[in-house]
Protein backbone atom coordinates (compact mmCIF):
# COMPACT_ATOMS: atom_id res chain seq x y z
CA UNK A 1 0.00 0.00 0.00
CA UNK A 2 1.33 3.47 -0.90
CA UNK A 3 2.60 5.56 2.27
CA UNK A 4 -0.32 8.45 2.18
CA UNK A 5 1.35 11.65 2.40
CA UNK A 6 -0.28 12.64 5.80
CA UNK A 7 2.19 10.18 7.24
CA UNK A 8 5.23 12.20 6.31
CA UNK A 9 3.75 15.17 8.29
CA UNK A 10 5.59 15.74 11.29
CA UNK A 11 3.81 17.52 14.00
CA UNK A 12 6.21 20.79 13.56
CA UNK A 13 4.81 20.84 9.88
CA UNK A 14 0.80 20.70 11.07
CA UNK A 15 1.98 23.42 13.39
CA UNK A 16 3.52 25.78 10.97
CA UNK A 17 1.34 24.90 8.36
CA UNK A 18 -1.72 25.96 10.68
CA UNK A 19 0.15 29.24 11.58
CA UNK A 20 0.69 30.17 8.34
CA UNK A 21 -3.12 30.09 7.82
CA UNK A 22 -3.54 33.04 9.99
CA UNK A 23 -6.70 35.33 10.14
CA UNK A 24 -6.90 39.42 9.52
CA UNK A 25 -7.50 39.49 13.22
CA UNK A 26 -4.27 40.15 15.28
CA UNK A 27 -3.57 39.07 18.87
CA UNK A 28 -3.18 41.66 21.13
CA UNK A 29 0.37 43.47 20.25
CA UNK A 30 1.84 43.66 23.72
CA UNK A 31 4.76 40.83 24.52
CA UNK A 32 4.34 40.22 28.29
CA UNK A 33 7.40 41.16 29.99
CA UNK A 34 8.23 41.59 33.65
CA UNK A 35 7.59 45.14 34.55
CA UNK A 36 9.29 46.95 37.17
CA UNK A 37 7.26 47.92 40.20
CA UNK A 38 7.55 51.62 39.58
CA UNK A 39 6.65 50.84 35.79
CA UNK A 40 3.11 49.23 37.57
CA UNK A 41 2.81 51.78 39.61
CA UNK A 42 3.04 54.47 36.80
CA UNK A 43 0.20 52.71 34.96
CA UNK A 44 -3.04 54.90 35.03
CA UNK A 45 -5.89 52.26 34.27
CA UNK A 46 -6.11 51.22 37.96
CA UNK A 47 -6.45 54.56 39.35
CA UNK A 48 -8.68 56.07 36.19
CA UNK A 49 -11.06 52.87 37.29
CA UNK A 50 -10.76 53.25 40.81
CA UNK A 51 -11.83 57.37 40.12
CA UNK A 52 -14.70 55.49 38.34
CA UNK A 53 -15.73 53.15 40.78
CA UNK A 54 -15.19 56.11 43.63
CA UNK A 55 -17.62 58.34 41.67
CA UNK A 56 -20.17 55.56 40.60
CA UNK A 57 -20.63 55.46 44.56
CA UNK A 58 -20.84 59.15 45.26
CA UNK A 59 -23.60 59.30 42.24
CA UNK A 60 -25.37 56.65 43.39
CA UNK A 61 -25.62 56.91 47.07
CA UNK A 62 -25.45 61.45 47.00
CA UNK A 63 -26.72 62.76 43.52
CA UNK A 64 -30.68 61.49 44.23
CA UNK A 65 -31.33 63.36 47.14
CA UNK A 66 -28.98 66.62 46.04
CA UNK A 67 -30.89 66.48 42.93
CA UNK A 68 -34.27 66.27 44.64
CA UNK A 69 -33.58 69.06 46.95
CA UNK A 70 -31.74 71.05 44.89
CA UNK A 71 -33.42 70.82 41.73
CA UNK A 72 -36.97 69.55 42.15
CA UNK A 73 -38.10 70.13 46.03
CA UNK A 74 -36.79 74.16 46.39
CA UNK A 75 -38.29 74.88 43.00
CA UNK A 76 -41.66 72.85 44.39
CA UNK A 77 -41.83 75.07 46.88
CA UNK A 78 -41.24 72.41 49.35
CA UNK A 79 -38.67 73.38 51.35
CA UNK A 80 -38.66 75.47 54.33
CA UNK A 81 -37.91 79.48 53.18
CA UNK A 82 -34.80 80.53 54.60
CA UNK A 83 -33.18 76.61 53.68
CA UNK A 84 -31.64 77.92 50.30
CA UNK A 85 -31.00 81.56 51.83
CA UNK A 86 -27.66 83.33 50.70
CA UNK A 87 -26.38 83.74 54.24
CA UNK A 88 -27.35 80.05 55.22
CA UNK A 89 -25.64 78.74 52.34
CA UNK A 90 -22.61 80.42 52.93
CA UNK A 91 -22.52 79.78 56.45
CA UNK A 92 -22.45 76.18 55.41
CA UNK A 93 -20.02 75.83 52.54
CA UNK A 94 -17.68 77.91 54.74
CA UNK A 95 -17.06 75.03 57.21
CA UNK A 96 -14.16 73.17 55.32
CA UNK A 97 -15.53 69.78 55.87
CA UNK A 98 -18.31 71.26 53.48
CA UNK A 99 -15.66 71.98 51.17
CA UNK A 100 -14.31 68.77 50.89
CA UNK A 101 -17.45 67.39 50.79
CA UNK A 102 -18.74 69.49 48.17
CA UNK A 103 -15.56 68.85 46.39
CA UNK A 104 -16.05 65.38 46.33
CA UNK A 105 -19.61 65.44 45.52
CA UNK A 106 -18.71 67.37 42.05
CA UNK A 107 -15.28 66.04 41.00
CA UNK A 108 -15.78 61.98 41.71
CA UNK A 109 -18.93 61.64 39.00
CA UNK A 110 -17.57 64.05 36.73
CA UNK A 111 -14.36 61.17 36.78
CA UNK A 112 -17.23 58.36 36.71
CA UNK A 113 -18.45 60.15 33.39
CA UNK A 114 -15.22 60.61 32.22
CA UNK A 115 -14.46 56.75 32.46
CA UNK A 116 -17.53 55.84 31.34
CA UNK A 117 -17.81 58.06 28.66
CA UNK A 118 -14.53 57.06 27.01
CA UNK A 119 -15.97 53.62 26.63
CA UNK A 120 -19.23 54.77 25.10
CA UNK A 121 -17.58 57.13 22.32
CA UNK A 122 -15.20 53.95 21.34
CA UNK A 123 -17.99 51.04 21.79
CA UNK A 124 -21.47 52.43 21.11
CA UNK A 125 -20.28 55.78 19.38
CA UNK A 126 -18.19 53.98 17.17
CA UNK A 127 -14.83 55.57 17.19
CA UNK A 128 -11.86 52.98 16.69
CA UNK A 129 -8.80 54.59 16.94
CA UNK A 130 -7.77 58.09 17.94
CA UNK A 131 -7.80 56.47 21.94
CA UNK A 132 -5.23 58.80 23.01
CA UNK A 133 -7.26 61.60 22.33
CA UNK A 134 -10.49 60.60 23.79
CA UNK A 135 -8.99 59.51 26.56
CA UNK A 136 -6.95 62.41 27.29
CA UNK A 137 -10.26 65.01 26.06
CA UNK A 138 -12.48 62.72 28.82
CA UNK A 139 -10.03 62.83 31.74
CA UNK A 140 -8.97 66.39 31.00
CA UNK A 141 -12.51 67.67 31.26
CA UNK A 142 -13.26 65.82 34.36
CA UNK A 143 -9.89 67.40 35.62
CA UNK A 144 -10.69 70.90 34.52
CA UNK A 145 -13.57 70.38 36.45
CA UNK A 146 -12.33 69.59 39.87
CA UNK A 147 -9.72 72.02 39.53
CA UNK A 148 -12.20 74.41 38.95
CA UNK A 149 -14.46 73.20 41.84
CA UNK A 150 -11.24 73.53 43.93
CA UNK A 151 -10.83 77.04 42.94
CA UNK A 152 -14.09 78.41 43.60
CA UNK A 153 -14.93 76.29 46.96
CA UNK A 154 -11.38 78.03 47.95
CA UNK A 155 -12.92 81.63 46.75
CA UNK A 156 -15.67 80.89 49.39
CA UNK B 1 7.38 15.04 0.89
CA UNK B 2 4.82 17.32 2.30
CA UNK B 3 1.01 17.70 1.84
CA UNK B 4 0.41 20.32 -0.74
CA UNK B 5 -2.35 21.85 1.86
CA UNK B 6 -3.46 25.42 1.03
CA UNK B 7 -1.23 27.58 3.11
CA UNK B 8 -4.50 30.20 3.63
CA UNK B 9 -8.29 29.74 3.72
CA UNK B 10 -10.77 32.24 2.30
CA UNK B 11 -12.94 33.49 5.77
CA UNK B 12 -15.94 35.57 5.84
CA UNK B 13 -15.50 38.48 8.48
CA UNK B 14 -18.75 39.80 9.35
CA UNK B 15 -18.65 43.56 10.15
CA UNK B 16 -20.00 44.25 14.24
CA UNK B 17 -22.28 46.93 13.43
CA UNK B 18 -22.51 50.03 15.00
CA UNK B 19 -25.84 50.19 16.23
CA UNK B 20 -25.06 46.92 18.09
CA UNK B 21 -26.70 48.41 21.43
CA UNK B 22 -29.72 49.14 19.76
CA UNK B 23 -30.42 44.84 18.69
CA UNK B 24 -30.86 43.16 21.78
CA UNK B 25 -32.70 44.24 24.91
CA UNK B 26 -29.75 43.18 27.39
CA UNK B 27 -27.83 45.62 24.53
CA UNK B 28 -30.25 47.99 25.26
CA UNK B 29 -30.14 48.07 28.86
CA UNK B 30 -26.57 48.50 29.32
CA UNK B 31 -25.91 51.51 27.05
CA UNK B 32 -28.58 53.00 28.60
CA UNK B 33 -26.94 52.42 31.99
CA UNK B 34 -23.77 54.07 30.60
CA UNK B 35 -25.42 56.61 29.15
CA UNK B 36 -26.66 57.86 32.82
CA UNK B 37 -23.08 59.27 33.59
CA UNK B 38 -23.92 61.78 30.71
CA UNK B 39 -26.82 62.87 33.31
CA UNK B 40 -24.01 62.65 36.44
CA UNK B 41 -21.62 64.62 34.58
CA UNK B 42 -24.54 67.90 33.73
CA UNK B 43 -25.24 67.88 37.50
CA UNK B 44 -21.77 68.17 38.42
CA UNK B 45 -21.66 71.45 36.03
CA UNK B 46 -25.25 72.64 37.34
CA UNK B 47 -23.33 72.64 40.96
CA UNK B 48 -19.90 74.09 39.77
CA UNK B 49 -22.47 77.20 38.43
CA UNK B 50 -24.06 76.76 41.93
CA UNK B 51 -20.72 77.14 43.95
CA UNK B 52 -19.40 79.82 41.44
CA UNK B 53 -22.64 81.95 41.58
CA UNK B 54 -22.35 81.63 45.37
CA UNK B 55 -18.64 83.03 45.56
CA UNK B 56 -19.74 86.29 43.50
CA UNK B 57 -22.20 87.69 46.11
CA UNK B 58 -25.93 87.34 46.75
CA UNK B 59 -27.12 88.63 43.79
CA UNK B 60 -25.17 86.31 41.49
CA UNK B 61 -26.29 83.38 43.94
CA UNK B 62 -30.13 84.57 44.03
CA UNK B 63 -29.81 85.04 39.63
CA UNK B 64 -29.08 81.40 40.14
CA UNK B 65 -31.63 79.98 42.01
CA UNK B 66 -34.47 81.78 39.82
CA UNK B 67 -32.16 80.09 37.13
CA UNK B 68 -33.18 76.85 39.11
CA UNK B 69 -36.40 77.56 39.00
CA UNK B 70 -37.20 77.96 35.66
CA UNK B 71 -39.84 74.90 34.38
CA UNK B 72 -36.92 73.86 31.51
CA UNK B 73 -34.21 73.50 34.31
CA UNK B 74 -37.06 71.69 36.58
CA UNK B 75 -37.81 69.02 33.52
CA UNK B 76 -33.65 68.99 32.96
CA UNK B 77 -33.55 68.09 37.03
CA UNK B 78 -36.12 65.32 36.56
CA UNK B 79 -34.36 63.60 34.12
CA UNK B 80 -31.54 63.79 35.81
CA UNK B 81 -32.94 62.43 39.25
CA UNK B 82 -34.54 59.89 36.72
CA UNK B 83 -31.16 58.98 35.93
CA UNK B 84 -29.57 58.67 39.04
CA UNK B 85 -32.03 56.35 40.48
CA UNK B 86 -31.08 54.12 37.35
CA UNK B 87 -27.78 54.50 37.90
CA UNK B 88 -28.22 53.42 41.42
CA UNK B 89 -30.25 50.12 41.18
CA UNK B 90 -27.88 49.34 38.31
CA UNK B 91 -25.06 50.24 40.40
CA UNK B 92 -26.18 48.17 43.50
CA UNK B 93 -26.87 45.38 41.57
CA UNK B 94 -23.28 45.56 39.57
CA UNK B 95 -21.64 45.84 43.04
CA UNK B 96 -23.53 43.05 44.69
CA UNK B 97 -22.31 41.19 41.67
CA UNK B 98 -18.97 41.60 42.12
CA UNK B 99 -18.59 41.34 45.66
CA UNK B 100 -19.48 38.87 47.58
CA UNK B 101 -19.05 38.50 51.41
CA UNK B 102 -18.91 35.70 53.62
CA UNK B 103 -20.78 34.62 56.56
CA UNK B 104 -19.40 31.11 58.06
CA UNK B 105 -19.71 28.79 55.13
CA UNK B 106 -22.12 30.03 52.69
CA UNK B 107 -21.98 33.37 50.83
CA UNK B 108 -24.35 36.10 50.92
CA UNK B 109 -26.85 35.71 48.43
CA UNK B 110 -26.51 38.89 46.26
CA UNK B 111 -30.47 40.07 46.99
CA UNK B 112 -29.35 40.99 50.34
CA UNK B 113 -26.30 42.48 49.39
CA UNK B 114 -28.40 44.89 46.86
CA UNK B 115 -30.96 45.42 49.99
CA UNK B 116 -28.13 46.44 52.40
CA UNK B 117 -26.77 49.15 49.65
CA UNK B 118 -30.21 49.98 49.29
CA UNK B 119 -30.69 50.51 53.08
CA UNK B 120 -27.34 52.65 53.43
CA UNK B 121 -28.47 54.53 50.41
CA UNK B 122 -31.76 55.59 52.48
CA UNK B 123 -29.77 56.44 55.73
CA UNK B 124 -27.59 58.35 53.66
CA UNK B 125 -29.67 60.77 51.88
CA UNK B 126 -31.87 61.21 55.14
CA UNK B 127 -28.99 62.06 57.07
CA UNK B 128 -27.72 64.41 53.64
CA UNK B 129 -31.40 65.80 53.22
CA UNK B 130 -31.17 67.08 57.15
CA UNK B 131 -27.60 68.55 56.24
CA UNK B 132 -29.08 70.43 53.19
CA UNK B 133 -32.22 72.01 54.46
CA UNK B 134 -32.22 71.65 58.07
CA UNK B 135 -28.65 71.85 59.70
CA UNK C 1 -45.34 22.50 17.23
CA UNK C 2 -44.20 20.26 20.32
CA UNK C 3 -44.27 16.91 17.59
CA UNK C 4 -44.21 17.20 13.84
CA UNK C 5 -42.53 19.51 12.00
CA UNK C 6 -40.73 22.83 12.17
CA UNK C 7 -38.50 24.86 10.06
CA UNK C 8 -34.97 25.78 10.44
CA UNK C 9 -33.14 28.39 8.75
CA UNK C 10 -29.10 27.64 8.35
CA UNK C 11 -26.78 29.73 7.76
CA UNK C 12 -24.52 28.50 5.20
CA UNK C 13 -20.60 30.18 4.04
CA UNK C 14 -19.74 28.13 0.62
CA UNK C 15 -16.93 30.76 -0.79
CA UNK C 16 -16.71 27.95 -3.86
CA UNK C 17 -20.04 28.53 -5.06
CA UNK C 18 -21.14 32.78 -3.55
CA UNK C 19 -19.09 35.06 -2.26
CA UNK C 20 -21.19 36.05 0.66
CA UNK C 21 -23.39 33.82 3.68
CA UNK C 22 -26.88 33.05 2.56
CA UNK C 23 -29.34 30.66 3.92
CA UNK C 24 -31.18 27.81 3.26
CA UNK C 25 -34.18 26.32 4.66
CA UNK C 26 -34.76 22.62 5.95
CA UNK C 27 -37.95 21.24 7.15
CA UNK C 28 -36.92 18.65 9.96
CA UNK C 29 -39.16 16.71 12.27
CA UNK C 30 -39.20 17.85 15.77
CA UNK C 31 -40.48 16.73 19.24
CA UNK C 32 -40.18 17.35 22.62
CA UNK C 33 -36.85 15.91 23.22
CA UNK C 34 -35.03 16.83 20.46
CA UNK C 35 -32.06 19.45 20.40
CA UNK C 36 -31.42 22.02 17.85
CA UNK C 37 -28.04 19.54 17.36
CA UNK C 38 -30.22 16.87 16.33
CA UNK C 39 -32.05 18.71 14.15
CA UNK C 40 -28.77 19.70 12.36
CA UNK C 41 -27.84 16.06 12.04
CA UNK C 42 -31.13 15.21 10.95
CA UNK C 43 -30.41 17.75 8.10
CA UNK C 44 -27.00 16.11 7.40
CA UNK C 45 -27.99 12.52 7.41
CA UNK C 46 -31.21 13.15 5.49
CA UNK C 47 -31.72 16.23 3.22
CA UNK C 48 -27.74 18.09 2.95
CA UNK C 49 -24.78 15.93 3.11
CA UNK C 50 -23.26 19.62 2.56
CA UNK C 51 -23.69 21.46 5.63
CA UNK C 52 -21.06 21.85 7.98
CA UNK C 53 -20.69 21.91 11.58
CA UNK C 54 -19.11 20.83 14.82
CA UNK C 55 -20.02 18.95 17.73
CA UNK C 56 -19.01 16.51 19.73
CA UNK C 57 -20.03 14.87 22.88
CA UNK C 58 -23.69 16.27 22.43
CA UNK C 59 -24.12 16.91 26.16
CA UNK C 60 -22.74 19.99 26.94
CA UNK C 61 -19.37 19.52 27.99
CA UNK C 62 -16.95 19.83 25.18
CA UNK C 63 -17.71 23.15 24.31
CA UNK C 64 -17.83 22.52 20.52
CA UNK C 65 -21.39 22.80 19.23
CA UNK C 66 -21.40 26.56 20.10
CA UNK C 67 -23.59 28.59 17.10
CA UNK C 68 -26.25 31.75 17.53
CA UNK C 69 -30.02 30.53 17.82
CA UNK C 70 -32.55 33.24 17.23
CA UNK C 71 -29.39 35.85 17.78
CA UNK C 72 -28.69 34.48 21.22
CA UNK C 73 -24.92 32.61 21.66
CA UNK C 74 -26.47 28.48 22.59
CA UNK C 75 -24.92 25.22 22.84
CA UNK C 76 -26.76 23.44 20.24
CA UNK C 77 -27.09 19.97 22.11
CA UNK C 78 -28.14 21.87 24.86
CA UNK C 79 -31.06 23.72 23.50
CA UNK C 80 -34.55 21.80 23.24
CA UNK C 81 -36.47 22.99 20.41
CA UNK C 82 -39.39 22.12 22.42
CA UNK C 83 -38.44 26.33 23.46
CA UNK C 84 -38.97 27.68 20.71
CA UNK C 85 -42.78 29.25 20.08
CA UNK C 86 -42.11 30.81 16.17
CA UNK C 87 -40.66 29.52 13.18
CA UNK C 88 -38.33 29.55 11.40
CA UNK C 89 -35.61 28.34 14.47
CA UNK C 90 -32.48 30.57 13.01
CA UNK C 91 -29.18 29.06 13.31
CA UNK C 92 -26.27 30.98 12.48
CA UNK C 93 -22.09 30.78 12.90
CA UNK C 94 -21.02 32.20 16.71
CA UNK C 95 -21.11 36.01 16.37
CA UNK C 96 -18.24 37.91 15.91
CA UNK C 97 -15.47 35.38 14.67
CA UNK C 98 -14.59 34.35 11.19
CA UNK C 99 -16.91 32.16 9.18
CA UNK C 100 -14.38 29.87 7.35
CA UNK C 101 -17.39 27.35 6.22
CA UNK C 102 -21.55 27.24 6.97
CA UNK C 103 -21.32 27.25 10.86
CA UNK C 104 -18.11 26.80 11.09
CA UNK C 105 -16.16 29.87 12.77
CA UNK C 106 -12.16 30.65 13.23
CA UNK C 107 -10.94 29.83 16.35
CA UNK C 108 -7.26 30.78 15.82
CA UNK C 109 -7.97 34.17 17.75
CA UNK C 110 -9.45 32.57 20.59
CA UNK C 111 -6.54 30.14 21.34
CA UNK C 112 -4.09 32.72 20.39
CA UNK C 113 -4.86 35.03 23.31
CA UNK C 114 -5.72 31.62 25.18
CA UNK C 115 -2.31 30.78 24.96
CA UNK C 116 -0.79 34.24 25.79
CA UNK C 117 -2.30 34.36 29.39
CA UNK C 118 -0.43 31.38 29.99
CA UNK C 119 -3.49 29.07 31.16
CA UNK C 120 -1.05 26.35 33.58
CA UNK C 121 0.66 26.17 36.50
CA UNK C 122 3.44 28.81 36.63
CA UNK C 123 6.11 27.64 39.47
CA UNK C 124 9.08 29.96 40.40
CA UNK C 125 10.34 26.63 41.71
CA UNK C 126 8.90 22.71 41.36
CA UNK C 127 8.57 21.16 44.00
CA UNK C 128 10.39 17.59 43.71
CA UNK C 129 8.26 14.76 42.71
CA UNK C 130 9.78 12.81 45.98
CA UNK C 131 8.30 15.36 48.11
CA UNK C 132 4.77 14.77 47.17
CA UNK C 133 1.61 16.59 45.65
CA UNK C 134 0.76 19.77 45.95
CA UNK C 135 -1.45 20.42 49.10
CA UNK C 136 -4.71 22.39 48.57
CA UNK C 137 -7.83 22.62 51.68
CA UNK C 138 -11.62 22.82 50.18
CA UNK C 139 -11.60 26.64 50.98
CA UNK C 140 -8.38 27.49 48.62
CA UNK C 141 -9.69 24.94 46.27
CA UNK C 142 -13.33 26.94 46.13
CA UNK C 143 -11.51 30.12 45.22
CA UNK C 144 -10.90 29.08 41.88
CA UNK C 145 -13.50 26.21 41.15
CA UNK C 146 -15.80 27.75 39.03
CA UNK C 147 -13.60 29.77 37.39
CA UNK C 148 -11.95 26.20 36.17
CA UNK C 149 -15.14 24.94 35.01
CA UNK C 150 -14.75 26.67 31.60
CA UNK C 151 -15.08 24.66 28.81
CA UNK C 152 -13.98 27.24 25.86
CA UNK C 153 -16.98 27.06 23.99
CA UNK C 154 -16.38 31.13 23.07
CA UNK C 155 -20.44 31.87 23.71
CA UNK C 156 -19.02 34.41 25.65
CA UNK C 157 -16.75 35.86 22.85
CA UNK C 158 -19.61 35.65 20.58
CA UNK C 159 -21.91 37.38 23.51
CA UNK C 160 -19.34 40.26 24.03
CA UNK C 161 -19.95 43.16 22.43
CA UNK C 162 -16.74 44.80 23.17
CA UNK C 163 -15.38 41.89 21.61
CA UNK C 164 -17.42 42.36 18.93
CA UNK C 165 -15.89 45.88 18.18
CA UNK C 166 -12.77 45.51 19.37
CA UNK C 167 -11.01 42.28 18.11
CA UNK C 168 -7.80 42.86 20.12
CA UNK C 169 -9.95 42.91 23.50
CA UNK C 170 -8.50 39.39 25.02
CA UNK C 171 -12.14 38.65 25.73
CA UNK C 172 -14.24 37.16 28.86
CA UNK C 173 -13.43 32.75 28.97
CA UNK C 174 -9.48 34.23 28.66
CA UNK C 175 -9.84 36.39 31.56
CA UNK C 176 -11.46 34.35 33.40
CA UNK C 177 -9.14 30.95 32.92
CA UNK C 178 -6.11 33.85 33.49
CA UNK C 179 -7.88 34.72 36.61
CA UNK C 180 -8.55 31.26 37.69
CA UNK C 181 -4.63 30.60 38.27
CA UNK C 182 -4.11 33.83 39.46
CA UNK C 183 -6.61 32.61 42.38
CA UNK C 184 -4.91 28.67 42.41
CA UNK C 185 -2.86 28.68 45.94
CA UNK C 186 -0.42 26.53 44.36
CA UNK C 187 0.55 29.39 40.89
CA UNK C 188 2.79 31.95 41.73
CA UNK C 189 2.53 33.27 37.74
CA UNK C 190 0.82 36.01 38.85
CA UNK C 191 3.21 38.97 38.03
CA UNK C 192 4.16 37.06 34.75
CA UNK C 193 0.51 37.27 33.67
CA UNK C 194 0.07 40.77 34.66
CA UNK C 195 1.53 42.19 31.54
CA UNK C 196 -0.91 40.70 29.50
CA UNK C 197 -3.92 41.24 31.52
CA UNK C 198 -3.56 44.80 33.20
CA UNK C 199 -3.05 46.35 30.11
CA UNK C 200 -5.73 48.30 27.98
CA UNK C 201 -6.78 44.94 25.64
CA UNK C 202 -6.99 43.04 28.73
CA UNK C 203 -9.33 43.81 31.56
CA UNK C 204 -9.53 47.29 32.13
CA UNK C 205 -11.37 47.29 27.79
CA UNK C 206 -14.46 45.21 29.54
CA UNK C 207 -17.01 47.72 30.27
CA UNK C 208 -19.00 44.97 32.67
CA UNK C 209 -21.77 44.46 30.04
CA UNK C 210 -22.31 41.15 31.55
CA UNK C 211 -23.70 39.37 28.72
CA UNK C 212 -20.80 36.74 29.10
CA UNK C 213 -22.02 35.83 32.15
CA UNK C 214 -25.95 35.14 31.03
CA UNK C 215 -24.62 33.34 27.82
CA UNK C 216 -22.31 30.91 29.97
CA UNK C 217 -23.65 27.30 29.69
CA UNK C 218 -21.23 26.38 32.95
CA UNK C 219 -21.58 29.30 35.27
CA UNK C 220 -18.31 30.22 34.65
CA UNK C 221 -19.30 34.21 35.84
CA UNK C 222 -16.13 35.71 33.56
CA UNK C 223 -18.10 38.84 34.29
CA UNK C 224 -17.25 38.95 37.67
CA UNK C 225 -13.62 37.45 37.30
CA UNK C 226 -13.08 40.55 35.41
CA UNK C 227 -14.46 42.98 37.79
CA UNK C 228 -12.62 41.37 41.02
CA UNK C 229 -9.10 41.43 38.93
CA UNK C 230 -9.86 45.06 38.51
CA UNK C 231 -10.96 45.94 41.83
CA UNK C 232 -7.38 43.89 43.03
CA UNK C 233 -5.21 45.16 40.84
CA UNK C 234 -6.71 48.76 41.46
CA UNK C 235 -6.72 48.30 45.57
CA UNK C 236 -3.03 46.72 45.09
CA UNK C 237 -1.70 49.92 43.58
CA UNK C 238 -3.89 52.17 46.19
CA UNK C 239 -1.63 50.00 48.31
CA UNK C 240 1.52 50.15 46.86
CA UNK C 241 1.24 54.03 46.44
CA UNK C 242 0.19 54.53 50.15
CA UNK C 243 2.66 52.28 51.79
CA UNK C 244 5.28 51.57 49.40
CA UNK C 245 7.16 49.10 51.70
CA UNK C 246 6.74 45.86 51.89
CA UNK C 247 6.25 44.40 48.30
CA UNK C 248 4.14 41.47 47.47
CA UNK C 249 3.63 40.28 44.19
Amino acid sequence: MDRSPIDELSLGDILEESDAREVKRRPPSARPRRESRMRQLLRPEPMFWGLFSAGGFVAALLLPITVGILGIAFAAGWLPVEALSYERVVDLVSHPLAKLYLLALVSLPLFHWAHRFRYTVHHQLGVHGLKRLVAVACYGTAIAGAAFAALVLFRI
Amino acid sequence: MKTEAPTRYPVYVPKAPRTWWLRTAPYRRFAAREFTAVFAAIFSVILLLFLSALSQGKEAYEGFLRWLRLPAVVALSSIILLAMLYHAGTWFRLTAHIQVFRVGKNDVPRGAVVAALLGIWIVVSVIVAYLYVWF
Amino acid sequence: MSEGRVALRVGRYRPEHAPEPYFDDYDVPTSDDMVVLDALNHIKDHIDGSLAYRWSCRMGVCGSCGMMVNGVPRLTCSTFMREFRSEPIVVEPLQYFPVIRDLVVDMTDFLEKLRMVKPWIIRGEEKPVDEGEYLQTPDEVDRYKQFSMCINCMLCFAACPVYGQDPEFLGPAVIALAHRYDLDSRDQGRAERKGILEVNNGIWDCTFVGECTVVCPKDVDPAAAIQRSKVSTATQTLRAVVWPFGGRE
